[in-house]
């Protein structure tokens, strides 16, 4: 049975990051890290307790959304999903990670909810964990020894199990910057909508010409964690992008994905729309390369 | 009749401001002093079990606890949580076999989310937390989800009442044909059929999705009054029911009726009043709250009735229905409930939209280990919708009959038989309503243009009619009383028991009052919602309120302006009959000179005196009030249809509602808006059933999905644009000749909607809800039409 009731805890509130670290180094393994809460608090309503909340609200600084051509986009621990819709610069670049954060929840778990949240949050339906994974990129994490960099294709070790130990806080999420021909995609099914993802996908290409150079291709809610879906993307990789390639590439989808049955949906259907989802988010990355944001047209929605 | 004055006004609702503002108080934002508060204890691990160990003495223990109560501390009544009992003659009661099977706390765990303690204490935290020092073993018993499990010789018996776990059938007393609703001979009728059309349809488990979930406050004390603040739908049921299982007399219950937060049918009868008011009792003097949460709110307050169909139908070649044969078998849940009242009316609906030439209908429901079934809005119109349009039009695409003329040539209208035999239709605008949407969604052309498709996106248009009734006369009880009271000041206070659900109710009949009196709208108020003021009113069901209360209203202000007139007839020295009444004026037709204020004559009723200089009273004595006992004539049907256009990715089995159209015969819209609201709102939840909402069990019989995340309906950004066409064709019966709105909204979008899925593919689907996985898996299996 779920409560209304929160359960009983300690809020820390550290005023910056070697603050938080050291209270972590105390209770690590009894605290909780909260950015905007969403997914925590609903957690804790439902049976989570744990015995120390460490707030990052008190960290000033913590709430940009940075670029430049050479490193690429951070994205700040506290920068909250809203900031990242309202974003011109991911909006231009960034087209998958947009259109994730767009369709992420309400315009009210937006403005709470954090990207790195969604990341930490170590979801396998986590709409922007797929977005990011696509693009590739990394999660700074900061602990007592220091700063380290983790990459995406190895942060999630397990269902909503992630790299980071006990005692760090996660600073920013960083995606590398985009090559000339860069284009991304993202897309998601759901029962309804503003509902979690019954199947995410994104996809990031480097094209060149009618040629995919480069292609990273992730998918949501078909695994324990966000897959990369490497045999898919060998199919693609040096080729010329046809619609018989595409439909090779899905059939390799199809194979590479574990899904199961659950509430949202069933694994037979997961699987057999993985290999479609695939294909629109590798057509969408690819038509985004020359022109806008495929999703513009929800701008100012 | 375009000369009313407030009727058909699209004026601001009575509860808008409120409600917008945040200030409207519902039963959760009840604070008084002392105020404990209440936690049900539910089984939650097992869907049938029996309670071996109850030890409660840990709970009791614990900090902030004032009082922990077990199956043997409270009364050993039983109980029907559904009100039906008082709505029928005993001797039909029994003949129907309606029992009273619900106890307070069970030690028979019949569904997850049973009742088996019950704890007290200063906080809801604390309660909470005490709840957990709860121990309780149980006996695991089988679980049965379907009826075929339940039906089974040797399963565990629900009640000794009901052997073979058989709620109810349609008993062969009432039903002599075989224990069918039934008229003609079906088997004769298909023997002369050109074409059988023959299904079994699977309709899901879906909730009402109230936005308040269910809260309640109870009191014991005053002298030996039990007080309850409920947001029930019937507060004079709740009244006599809390009486009777309390065996107090009804003027030591005091039922307050809060605000509504959303009905559907899920506050129809008694919930977890019961549980509260036991808890009052307990703890005399103290008021208890208890506010359920969602999750209890799911699994504790009943659903819609699931179950399976089968429907059979003959037709001639030029489309004559000459035989339909439907027999509905409900997997009802782990209480009887309304066992009687949807297995019957879901019958009823099939029997009153078309001209079956021969007829016949069984309704069966089992009990089952699942959340107890009750009403929902449609009470067995929309399953039956569903099946019965989709059946239909399978049938039609084989006789190459267009669908919208065939339901125009064989639907019932005025003088047919009605839902119930022998009370006709006494007005039907719904070949307006066919027309006017077939219009509107552009249906000839769609129709040609979507016969031949190619690619991934195919569309589709579908249409499904309904009719529904306007309260439940002549099969219940129909009552409904109001006291208008007459200020002296010329203002008026219309005071009944009818429930307003957030639907515009009191909105509607705060106009009627005003336009039968002749005053201005906001000089009328409404006061209800408190069993120590108002009188009868069976309550909100049925889609009753308007029609019934209307009717009330009218005959209470028609009492009323009687008064004022023949004292102005006094007063002017003139016949009544001459008498015109006009903003707030009495005058002699003719000669507008001769009047009196009606001000005049209300005042000089409440203050009358013997003037001094004269020694003579002064006007004529008494407060003006008008009463009416108002016992419903008729059940005057609404009539309506839906058009609805979708897109069919069928490569992800996604379905995208373009376009719908719903035209709605309701008679007089007394406030447009609130018709147009419940028809939206309507869609909405047709839509849901349709194609997205299911409660899901696992094979323990515990619920998968009972909160918002895990069960998901249509939402404000899911919906098309909808076109709300009013066909206001004039009821004899109905108050200023409306007809009901509430619940006829959400029949036909069953329907419709699954056509449109039909059309788009050339599938069609007889397990709801048409979901993308199964569309998608159908595709794979059947194929597409090129
Ligand atoms: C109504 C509703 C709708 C939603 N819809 C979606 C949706 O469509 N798609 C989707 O993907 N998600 C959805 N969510 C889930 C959630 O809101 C989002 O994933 C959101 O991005 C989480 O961010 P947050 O800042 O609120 O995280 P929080 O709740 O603060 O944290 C989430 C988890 O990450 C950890 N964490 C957060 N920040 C840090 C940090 N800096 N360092 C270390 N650990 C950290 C927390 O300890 C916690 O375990 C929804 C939630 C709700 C309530």
């Amino acid at each position: 049975m779920s409560s209304r009731v929160l359960p009983v805890f300690d809020l820390l509130l550290p005023s910056n990051l070697e603050e938080a670290v050291g209270l972590l180094s105390q209770h690590g393994d009894q605290a909780a890290v909260m950015a905007g809460g969403t997914d925590l608090l609903v957690g804790m309503k439902v049976g989570m307790s744990p015995a120390f909340i460490l707030s990052l609200a008190d960290i000033q600084g913590l709430d940009y959304v940075a670029f430049d051509a050479k490193h690429g986009l951070r994205i700040g621990a506290m920068a909250t999903l809203s900031q990242v819709v309202d974003s011109k610069v991911v909006n231009d670049k960034y087209h998958a990670l947009w259109y994730s954060a767009f369709t992420n929840g309400t315009p009210q778990t937006r403005n709470a909810g954090t990207v790195v949240g969604n990341i930490l949050r170590a979801s396998p339906a986590g709409d922007c964990c797929c977005a990011a994974l696509a693009h590739g990129g990394s999660v700074l994490l900061q602990g007592p020894a220091g700063k380290r960099e983790v990459d995406l294709d190895e942060f999630w070790l397990d269902y909503r199990k992630t790299a980071r130990k006990p005692d760090e806080v996660a600073v920013e999420l960083k995606l590398k910057a985009p090559e000339h021909g860069y284009g991304s995609g993202f897309a998601a099914l759901t029962r309804s909508y503003q509902d979690l993802a019954k199947i995410n996908a994104a996809a990031r290409v480097i094209m060149d010409g009618k040629v995919c150079r480069k292609v990273r291709l992730a998918m949501g809610a078909v695994a324990p964690i966000t897959l990369r879906l490497k045999e898919a993307e060998k199919v693609l990789t040096g080729q010329e992008v046809t619609d018989q390639l595409l439909e090779q590439m899905a059939a390799a989808v199809r194979k590479e994905v574990k899904p199961i049955d659950d509430v949202r949906s069933t694994a037979e259907y997961r699987r057999e729309v993985a290999g479609v989802l695939a294909k629109r988010v590798v057509q969408d990355a690819i038509k985004s390369v020359a022109g806008p944001c495929p999703y513009s047209c929800f701008m100012g929605a | 009749m375009s000369d009313f004055k407030v009727i058909g006004q699209r004026v601001p609702k009575v509860d808008a401001r409120r409600k917008v503002t945040g200030h409207q108080e519902y039963a959760d934002d009840l604070r008084m002093p002392g105020m404990l508060y209440g936690k049900i204890v539910r089984c939650m691990e097992y869907a049938h079990a029996k309670v071996t160990k109850l030890d409660l003495s840990q709970a009791a223990k614990a900090p902030g606890v004032v009082k922990v109560l077990g199956p043997k501390d409270v009364t050993q009544k039983g109980y029907n949580s559904g009100v039906l009992d008082l709505m029928v003659p005993e001797p039909v009661g029994q003949m129907l076999g309606d029992i009273e099977d619900q106890l307070v706390f069970t030690d028979h765990v019949k569904f997850q989310g049973d009742a088996i303690a019950g704890i007290i204490a200063t906080s809801e935290e604390a309660a909470e937390r005490a709840a957990e020092l709860i121990q309780v073993e149980y006996e695991p018993l089988p679980v049965y989800l379907t009826a075929e499990e339940a039906k089974k010789p040797d399963a565990v018996q629900f009640t000794p009442l009901k052997p073979g776990n058989l709620a109810f059938a349609l008993p062969i007393q009432m039903f002599p044909d075989g224990a069918a609703y039934a008229w003609g001979d079906s088997e004769a009728g298909f023997a002369e059929a050109d074409l059988i059309v023959e299904e079994t349809f699977t309709l899901p488990k879906v909730k009402q999705c109230q936005m308040e979930p269910h809260t309640y406050v109870a009191r014991y004390g005053d002298g030996g009054r039990l007080n309850c603040w409920t947001s029930t739908q019937m507060p004079k049921c709740i009244h006599n029911k809390l009486a009777r299982l309390f065996e107090l007399p009804m003027s030591r219950v005091h039922v307050i009726q809060t605000t509504v937060g959303g009905g559907f049918g899920c506050r129809l009868g008694m919930i977890a009043e019961p549980q509260v008011c036991a808890m009052a009792m307990a703890v005399q003097g103290k008021p208890v709250k208890v506010s359920l949460l969602r999750e209890e709110d799911w699994l504790g307050s009943e659903s819609r009735h699931p179950g399976k169909y089968k429907m059979k139908i003959g037709f001639k070649k030029d489309g004559t229905p000459i035989s339909m044969d439907a027999h509905w078998i409900s997997e009802g849940g782990g209480y009887y409930t309304h066992a009687s009242g949807v297995q019957f009316t879901l019958g009823a609906w099939l029997a009153g939209t078309y001209k079956w030439t021969n007829f016949r209908f069984k309704g069966d429901r089992y009990y089952t280990n699942t959340t107890p079934c009750g009403a929902y809005r449609g009470y067995g119109n929309p399953q039956n919708n569903f099946a019965m349009e989709q059946l239909i039009d399978r049938a039609l695409n084989q006789l190459g009959i267009d669908k919208v003329e065939w339901r125009k040539k064989w639907h019932k209208t005025v003088g047919d038989d009605g839902w119930c035999m022998g009370v006709t239709y006494a007005s039907c605008g719904l070949d307006e309503c066919l027309d006017k949407g077939a219009k509107a969604i552009g249906w000839e052309d769609k129709i040609k243009k979507y016969a031949k498709q190619t690619g991934s996106k195919r569309r589709g248009v579908g249409v499904a009619v309904m009719t529904h009734t306007s309260g439940a006369m002549p099969m219940l009880l129909e009552h409904t009383t109001c006291t208008v009271k007459i200020n002296e000041d010329a203002t008026a206070e219309l005071i009944f028991s009818c429930s307003d659900l957030g639907t515009g109710a009191h909105t509607s009949l705060q106009q009627i009052g005003a336009e039968t009196l002749g005053f201005p709208l906001e000089d009328v108020h409404v006061r209800a919602q408190d069993s120590d003021i108002s009188g009868f009113d069976i309550g909100a069901h049925a889609s009753r309120t308007l029609y019934v209360g209307g009717s009330a209203v009218i005959e209470a202000c028609e009492d009323a302006k009687r008064q004022i007139l023949e004292r102005a007839a006094t007063a002017l020295e003139a016949n009544q009959d001459d008498l015109v009444m006009e903003n707030k004026k009495v005058f002699v037709k003719g000669s507008p000179d001769k009047s009196i204020d009606v001000a005049t004559i209300c005042y000089q009723g409440v203050y009358n005196w013997v003037m001094p200089d004269t020694g003579n009273w002064i006007g004529i004595p008494g407060q003006i009030q008008g009463y009416s006992s108002y016992f419903a004539k008729h059940n005057s049907p609404p009539w309506s249809a839906c058009f609805v256009e979708v897109e069919v990715d069928t490569e992800t089995g996604q379905v995208k509602v373009l376009d719908c159209v719903a035209a709605s015969d309701v008679g007089k819209a007394i406030h447009p808006p609130s018709v147009e609201g419940q028809v939206e709102g309507g869609i909405q939840q047709g839509f849901g059933q349709s194609c997205m909402e299911a409660m899901i069990y696992d094979e323990k019989g515990l619920c998968l999905n009972n909160t918002f995340a895990d069960y998901r309906m249509f939402g404000p950004s899911d919906m098309p644009k909808i076109t709300n066409i009013l066909v206001e064709e004039h009821d004899p019966f109905g108050p200023y000749g409306a007809k009901s709105a509430g619940e006829g909204g959400q029949v036909a979008p069953t329907g419709a909607i699954a056509n449109a899925i039909y059309n788009a593919l050339g599938i069609q689907f007889t397990e709801g809800p048409i979901t993308p996985e199964r569309i998608l898996k159908a595709i794979k299996e059947k194929g597409l039409q090129a």
